[in-house]
C-alpha cells in the first residue's frame, strides 16, 4: 500500500465512521445477541437463561408458526408480482404524452406516502361488510361482496389489495427508467410494425430490467415483514389466523406473550429467509438484467 | 459528545447556530419526566387505569374525592390504550406507573413474570383479610401464595332476555330457559326468518319452515333467538354451563374433556343449524357495535343475550323502552348444576419497581374502603366485591336486577378464568377454536383436541421456567 | 404521435385507474366531514346533509326516518327533533310536574373561582389543610389538565355556574341540584339535529312530516375536525413529539449520511467498493429482526419510554440515504475536488464548500424521504414508547382507534385525515424535488 493509499484508507474510514460505529450497536450487536436470545428462555423482565436449540425444536412443532410462515408466503408471492404488474401498466400508459400526465402520476403516486396507520383506518372503513364503500361499489354490479375481514379466505386478499394500492413507489420508478429508454427504439418497432405487446416484450422490459430488479427485491423485502396492516387490520390475526403475517406473530411472541427467547429465533427464521429469497431473485434475474452503459 | 464532535466537524462555523437548535430540540424531546410532586407539594402517584367512557369517569370522581380527601398524595389517573401490553413494557424498561388498573386474568401472568409488587406486607398492616371480600373476588388476586392486587369493580354475567319478543312469540315473558335444551327450543322459537316463496318475500318463524327449508339454509335470518356467538366475549368458557374444567389447577390442561368438546358442539351447532354464512351475515349488519343503539341485542334483533351486570346502563342509555328481565344463564342440567355464572374484576395493582409503593397502597386501600367502593362501583352499574355493604344498596341500584347478579357471585358455581400464568394464550386459542368451529372450519372435537395439544405444551415451558426459578421468586417476593 | 384511437384509451384506463385509486382518500374525507348518523347510510352520500322543517313557527333541523323508494313530495316519514328543556338559558332535566303550575327539575352546575384573575372550575373540600380566615373556605382548584390544587379563596368569590354542554355535565366535578321551577318558566328549544350529542338532557320526540315540507341541505361538519383533536386528548403533544422527531431525525440523517456518502463516493480506498456492497446489504436487516434485542439494549440504557430510541439511532446514517446521496455525488466532476485539493484544502472542506452546496437537492430528497419515514413509522413507537404523552401522531391514530372500537368512524376518519394531510401538503409542496428523489433511489442499482 503507498502512503497516499494509506492516508486515503484513514481519511476513508473516519469519513464512514458514524456508520461504522452505527452498525455495530444497531445492526451487528442486535443480530449476533438476536442468535444468542434465540438459544435462551427469556423474556426481559428475568434473566436469559441458556436452553439449548428447544426454540427451534419447538418452532417445527408449532403449526402457527407455519401458518405465519405459509401467511406471509402467499402475501408476498402474490403482493409482489400484482403490485409490480400495475405499476408497470400505469408506468407504460403514463410514458408518453398525455394531458394532465404529471396530475395522473401525482393520483397514483399520493396512496404510496398515506402513512400505514391511516391507511389501516380507511381499509377497514372502506372493507367493512355491511356498510362498507367497497360492498356498497360491488352491489351496484350485482355482487354480494364477502366480510372482507371476518372471513378467513377473504383476509389476505384484503391485505394485499391494500398493497397494490400503494404500488405508487415502483410506478415512478418504473417510469423514470422507461424515461431513460431511448425513443428511437419504439419509432424503428413502430416501423417494423410491432405492436404494444411485441414492444413491451422486446423492448420495456430488457430496457428496464434493473429497475424490475430493484423492485422486486425491495418489494420481497418490505412485504416479508409486512407489520403494521395486519397488526391494525386483524390485531389477532383474524378468523383462524388467516392474515397472522410473521412480523405480527413475532411481536405477539416478544411483546404479548413475553417470549422473547422464541421470538428471536423466528426473527433469525425471517433473516435467512430474506437472504434466501433476496438471493433466488438475484438467480432468477441473473443474465436478464440490462445495464444500458456497463 | 461524540454526537458533538460530528457536527462540528461536519459543519464548521458556518454550521454552529445549528447546534444549538438541535440542542434544544434534543431537550424539548428528552425532557418529559415524570412529574414527581405537584406544586403544592403532593407526592404524585401515576395511575394508569384501562376504562374510558362512563366507567372512567366512575373512576375519575373517586381520584377526584381521593385527593380532594387528604393533602399528602395526589393521584394521576391516565387512560392508557393496550394497558397488559404497555404495562409489561413499562414495568420492563423500569418505568412503570405507581398503581394500574388491570383485569383479574392478568393477575397470574404480571405475577409469575415478576411484574407485580406483593401486597401481602401492606394487607396484613392495614388489616384486610380474604373475609373482606366475595371469596371468589379475592382468589382472583392471589397466585403462587402470594396477594397480588385488590379487587376493584366486579361483575357476572346473566341471560337477558327481550319479554316483548317472548310474548310475540307465544311463549311466557317470565319463565326463561332453565336449560340449555329449553334454550335451544325457545331459540328456535324466537329466530324469525325472511325467506322467498313464489317470488314474495316471507317473514316466517323458523319453527314454522318445514324440514326442507330448514335444511336449504336458503333463507336471510331477520330476528336470532340467541346465538352463542354474540356478543362471543365468553365463547372461550362455554365448558363452565356443561360441567367442564379447563385445567386440573395444577400442571394439566383439559381442554379436550368430554364437556368442554360438548360445549364446543353446542357451540358450532347454532351456524350449522341457521347456516354459517347466514349467521356472519347477520352478525356483520351490527358489527362491532356494543354501545350503540344498533347493539343487536338492544334494537331487538336478538331475543336472549349473555351480558354483564352493565348491561342494564346501555338498555338505559340506547333503548330505554326496551322490556327485559335478567336470569342464571341456564345450564347443561338446572339440577346438579345450577346457577352457573363467570364472575371476574377489574384490579388495582403495584406494579415491580414503582417508585411510591407505600402512597399507591394507600390510594388502593382508599378505594378498597366501604363508601368510595360503593360510589365506583354505583358508576359502573356494577356491584360491590365487598361483603359488607350499606343498607340500601341494592334498593338504591339502578339496575332492576341486581340481585340476580349478587347471587350469582356468592352461587357455588361461579366459575373464574384460570388463575394461570400463559391463560391470555390460552384464552387466545380457544377463541380460535370456537371460531373454527362456529364457521364450520373444524369439528369441535378436533378443534379442542387441537387446543388441549397446544397449550399444554406452552404450559409445559412455562412450568419448566417457573420450576427452574420458584425459590428465588418465593424468597424474593416474601422478603419484599 | 400515436393513433387517436389508442390515445383515447389510455386516457380512459388512467381516469379509471386514478379514480379507483383516489376513492379510498376522498371517502376518508368525506366520512370525516359528516355527523355520525350520515356515516353508514345506504346508498353512501359523498357530503352530509341536514333537512329543515317547520315545528311550532321554528324552523329545526331534524333527523329523518327511512324515505320509500317510491316517495313524492307528499309521502309522510317519520322525523325526529332533538329538544332540550331550558331555564332562562341553563338546560334542565325535567323531574315530574309537581303541580299544575310547578315543575321540578334537575339542573347541573359547578363552581368556579377567580383566582389571580383568571377563572378556575372549583370544588368544595371536607377536610381542611389549610386555615382558612373568617370568610374564606379551602378549596380544590382544577387546572386545565385536570390536576388538582388547594387553595384559599373568599366564600363571595364562589360563583355557581350551570353547566349547558353534555361534556360540562359529565364532568366530575359538576353537581346535579332538583330545583322548583314555575311551569311557565320553564321552555322548550330545540337543538339542531347533527349536534345533538354537544347538549345536555337533549330529548327526542317522533313527529310525522310530508317529504315536501323538509329543505335538505348539504350541512358539513367541520367541527368534527376540532372534536376528533378533543377526543385523542393530547393532540397537539403527540404533533409536537412527532415533529421534533421529524426534525431530530431529518438533521441527523442528513447530516450522517452525508458525512459516509462522501467517504464512499469522493475518496478512493483500498476496499471502499466491497465495503460498500456491504452496506447496501445491510438494508435487508428489518427492525421485526432486531427488536428484541434492540428493545433489550435500549432497555439497559434506560431510554425505554422516551423518544431516544426512535432518534438517536438517526444520527449513525442509513443505508439507503447513503446510497441515494453516494449516486449523486458520483456525478460530481472529480476535477472539483482535485482543483480544490490543489489548493491545499482538507477534505472537510471539500466536502463542505465544494460538494455540500452542490448536493443540496440530493440532500433535501434524504431530508423528506427521512421525514415521511419518521411521520409514518409505527413499530418503533409501538415498542419503545409507553407513557401516551410521548406518543407520536401514527401511534395515537391506532391508540384512538383501538379505545373507540370502531364506533365513531367520523372523529376516526377526521383523525386520519389529520395524519395524512400534512403529508400530502407536504408532496404537492415538494413535488418535483421528491419523484426526482424516488426515481434516483432505483438507478443504476
Amino acid at each position: 500500500m503507498t502512503r497516499k493509499q494509506r492516508h486515503n484508507l484513514r481519511l476513508g474510514l473516519l469519513f464512514i465512521s458514524p456508520w461504522i460505529v452505527g452498525f455495530l450497536i444497531f445492526g451487528a450487536y442486535p443480530i449476533v445477541m438476536a442468535v444468542y436470545y434465540s438459544f435462551c428462555d427469556y423474556d426481559v423482565l428475568r434473566d436469559a437463561v441458556w436452553v439449548g436449540p428447544l426454540n427451534y425444536q419447538d418452532m417445527v412443532t408449532d403449526d402457527v408458526f407455519w401458518k405465519s410462515l405459509y401467511n406471509t408466503l402467499f402475501y408476498t408471492v402474490v403482493s409482489v408480482p400484482l403490485s409490480l404488474t400495475l405499476a408497470l401498466m400505469i408506468a407504460v400508459l403514463l410514458n408518453r404524452p398525455i394531458l394532465g400526465r404529471s396530475l395522473f402520476r401525482t393520483f397514483f403516486y399520493i396512496p404510496a406516502i398515506v402513512p400505514l396507520v391511516a391507511v389501516s383506518m380507511i381499509w377497514i372503513w372502506v372493507f367493512e361488510g355491511e356498510s362498507g364503500l367497497l360492498n356498497y361499489g360491488l352491489s351496484l354490479i350485482g355482487i354480494e361482496g364477502p366480510q372482507w375481514l371476518n372471513d378467513a379466505s377473504w383476509t389476505k386478499p384484503t391485505l394485499i389489495l391494500s398493497s397494490v394500492w400503494q404500488t405508487g413507489g415502483a410506478m415512478v420508478l418504473f417510469l423514470a427508467g422507461l424515461q431513460d429508454v431511448p425513443r428511437s427504439l419504439y419509432e424503428s418497432a413502430d416501423l417494423d410494425g410491432a405492436g404494444p405487446v411485441e414492444q413491451l416484450r422486446h423492448i420495456t422490459i430488457p430496457m428496464i430490467s434493473p429497475v424490475l430488479y430493484f423492485n422486486l427485491v425491495m418489494g420481497i423485502i418490505l412485504s416479508i415483514q409486512e407489520f403494521v396492516k395486519p397488526y391494525i387490520m386483524m390485531p389477532n390475526g383474524g378468523e383462524d389466523r388467516s392474515a397472522l403475517l410473521f412480523a405480527v406473530y413475532i411481536y405477539q411472541n416478544a411483546f404479548q406473550y413475553n417470549n422473547m427467547g422464541y421470538a428471536c429465533a423466528m426473527a433469525v427464521v425471517l433473516f435467512a429467509m430474506i437472504l434466501l429469497l433476496t438471493w433466488l431473485a438475484t438467480k432468477a434475474m441473473a443474465g436478464h438484467v440490462y445495464y444500458g452503459g456497463d | 459528545m461524540m454526537i458533538v464532535g460530528w457536527f462540528l466537524a461536519a459543519f464548521g462555523r458556518q454550521g454552529f447556530w445549528l447546534l444549538p437548535a438541535c440542542l434544544c430540540l434534543a431537550i424539548v424531546a428528552c425532557s418529559h419526566q415524570p412529574q414527581q410532586q405537584t406544586e403544592d407539594g403532593r407526592i404524585v402517584v401515576e395511575y394508569w387505569e384501562h376504562w374510558t367512557g362512563f366507567e372512567g369517569e366512575a373512576m375519575q370522581a373517586v381520584v377526584d374525592d381521593f385527593n380532594a380527601s387528604q393533602n399528602r398524595i395526589y393521584v394521576k389517573k391516565l387512560t392508557v390504550s393496550q394497558m397488559d401490553q404497555k404495562v409489561i413494557l413499562a414495568t420492563a424498561g423500569g418505568n412503570p406507573p405507581d398503581v394500574v388498573g388491570l383485569w383479574s386474568y392478568n393477575v397470574s401472568t404480571y405475577a409469575e413474570k415478576g411484574a407485580l409488587t406483593p401486597l401481602n406486607k401492606y394487607l396484613e398492616a392495614e388489616g384486610i383479610t380474604e373475609a373482606d371480600y366475595i371469596p371468589a373476588l379475592w382468589d382472583l388476586c392471589e397466585h403462587r401464595g402470594f396477594m397480588w392486587a385488590l379487587p376493584s369493580t366486579p361483575a357476572t354475567i346473566a341471560l337477558h332476555w327481550n319479554r316483548r319478543l317472548f310474548k310475540e312469540a307465544g311463549l311466557d315473558p317470565d319463565e326463561p330457559p332453565t336449560s340449555i335444551e329449553e334454550l335451544d327450543a325457545m331459540a328456535e322459537r324466537l329466530t324469525i326468518v325472511e325467506i322467498k316463496r313464489d317470488g314474495v318475500k316471507q317473514r316466517v318463524r323458523y319453527t314454522d319452515l318445514t324440514q326442507s327449508g330448514r335444511d336449504s339454509k336458503d333463507f336471510d335470518i331477520v330476528q336470532l333467538g340467541f346465538s352463542p356467538n354474540e356478543p362471543g366475549w365468553w365463547k372461550q368458557m362455554w365448558g363452565y354451563w356443561f360441567g367442564g374444567d379447563l385445567w386440573d389447577g395444577q400442571r394439566t390442561i383439559t381442554a379436550d374433556s368430554k364437556e368442554n368438546i360438548d360445549a364446543m358442539t353446542w357451540h358450532g351447532s347454532y351456524s350449522q343449524k341457521y347456516g354459517v354464512d347466514n349467521v356472519k351475515k347477520f352478525s356483520a349488519s351490527f358489527g362491532a357495535h356494543f354501545a350503540s343503539p344498533q347493539n343487536p341485542f338492544l334494537d331487538e334483533r336478538v331475543a336472549m343475550v349473555i351480558q354483564g351486570v352493565w348491561m342494564y346502563n346501555f338498555i338505559e342509555k340506547y333503548s330505554p323502552q326496551l322490556d327485559w328481565a335478567a336470569a342464571p344463564f341456564p345450564s347443561i342440567d338446572p339440577q346438579t348444576l345450577p346457577d352457573v355464572t363467570i364472575i371476574d374484576c377489574d384490579i388495582l395493582a403495584i406494579p415491580a419497581g414503582a417508585k411510591h409503593p407505600d402512597e399507591a397502597f394507600e390510594f388502593i386501600s382508599y378505594v378498597n374502603s366501604q363508601g368510595p367502593m360503593e360510589k365506583l362501583c354505583l358508576g359502573h352499574r356494577k356491584f360491590s366485591p365487598l361483603t359488607t355493604v350499606s343498607d340500601g344498596f341494592i334498593e338504591q341500584h339502578p339496575n332492576p336486577y341486581i340481585k340476580v347478579f349478587i347471587d350469582l357471585a356468592h352461587s357455588p358455581n361461579a366459575r373464574t378464568t384460570p388463575q394461570m400464568s400463559i391463560w391470555q394464550e390460552y384464552n387466545e386459542e380457544l377463541s380460535v377454536a370456537a371460531d373454527r368451529v362456529f364457521g364450520a372450519i373444524m369439528p369441535a372435537d378436533q378443534a379442542m383436541r387441537y387446543v388441549e395439544e397446544r397449550v399444554q405444551w406452552k404450559f409445559d415451558r412455562a412450568l419448566r421456567r417457573w420450576d427452574l426459578t420458584k425459590d428465588e421468586r418465593i424468597k424474593h417476593w416474601t422478603e419484599q | 404521435m400515436q393513433r387517436p384511437g389508442i390515445q383515447f384509451t389510455r386516457m380512459v384506463l388512467l381516469l379509471i385507474g386514478s379514480a379507483v385509486f383516489m376513492i379510498p382518500l376522498l371517502w376518508m374525507v368525506s366520512t370525516a366531514i359528516k355527523p355520525i348518523d350520515q356515516t353508514m347510510t345506504m346508498p353512501p352520500k359523498w357530503l352530509p346533509t341536514k333537512a329543515v322543517t317547520t315545528i311550532d313557527n321554528q324552523s329545526v333541523e331534524v333527523g329523518v326516518g327511512k324515505i320509500p323508494d317510491d316517495a313524492g313530495a307528499d309521502t309522510e316519514v317519520s322525523i325526529t327533533a332533538a329538544y332540550q328543556y331550558i331555564v332562562g338559558q341553563s338546560p334542565v332535566r325535567m323531574v315530574e310536574e309537581a303541580g299544575s303550575d310547578q315543575v321540578v327539575v334537575e339542573v347541573n352546575y359547578h363552581l368556579e373561582a377567580t383566582i389571580d384573575g383568571k377563572d378556575y372550575p372549583i370544588r368544595r373540600v371536607k377536610n381542611f389543610s389549610l386555615e382558612p380566615a373568617a370568610g374564606e373556605t379551602e378549596v380544590a382548584v382544577i387546572n386545565p389538565d385536570g390536576s388538582m390544587r388547594r387553595r384559599l379563596v373568599k366564600e363571595d368569590a364562589i360563583r355557581k355556574i350551570p353547566d349547558d354542554s353534555a361534556e360540562a355535565v359529565s364532568q366530575s366535578y359538576s353537581f346535579t341540584v332538583q330545583e322548583v321551577y314555575p311551569a311557565d318558566e320553564v321552555a322548550k328549544r330545540y337543538v339542531p339535529w347533527n349536534d345533538r350529542q354537544k347538549y345536555a338532557h337533549v330529548m327526542t320526540e317522533n313527529r310525522i312530516a310530508t317529504l315536501g315540507s323538509l329543505d335538505e341541505s348539504t350541512d358539513i361538519q367541520w367541527s368534527n375536525f376540532s372534536e376528533a383533536v378533543h377526543e385523542m386528548k393530547h393532540f397537539w403533544v403527540y404533533l409536537g413529539n412527532t415533529l421534533a422527531l421529524c426534525l431530530l431525525t431529518v438533521i441527523g440523517t442528513a447530516m450522517s449520511s452525508a458525512i459516509v456518502a462522501y467517504g464512499f463516493s469522493r475518496i478512493d480506498w483500498p476496499g471502499r467498493d466491497k465495503v460498500f456492497l456491504f452496506v447496501l446489504g445491510t438494508m435487508m436487516i428489518p427492525l421485526p429482526v432486531v427488536m428484541v434485542p434492540l428493545y433489550s439494549l435500549f432497555r439497559e440504557l434506560g431510554w425505554i419510554g422516551t423518544l431516544r430510541p426512535l432518534w438517536v439511532p438517526a444520527f449513525f446514517a442509513s443505508a439507503f440515504n447513503v446510497f441515494l446521496l453516494r449516486q449523486f455525488f458520483r456525478t460530481i466532476p472529480s476535477e472539483l475536488s482535485e482543483a480544490a485539493r490543489i489548493d491545499g484544502c482538507s477534505e472537510l472542506r471539500i466536502f463542505l464548500q465544494v460538494i455540500v452546496p452542490l448536493a443540496k437537492p440530493s440532500i433535501t430528497v434524504v431530508a423528506l424521504f427521512q421525514f415521511l419515514y419518521t411521520w409514518n413509522d409505527f413499530l418503533g413507537p409501538l415498542i419503545y414508547l409507553t407513557d401516551e404523552k410521548d406518543y407520536t401522531l401514527a401511534l395515537a391514530l391506532q391508540a384512538f382507534q383501538s379505545q373507540q372500537g370502531g364506533t365513531q368512524w367520523h372523529y376516526l376518519m377526521a383523525a386520519s385525515t389529520l395524519v395524512v394531510a400534512p403529508i400530502i401538503f407536504l408532496f404537492f409542496l415538494t413535488q418535483r424535488t421528491f419523484i426526482e428523489g424516488v426515481s434516483m433511489s432505483g438507478l443504476k442499482g
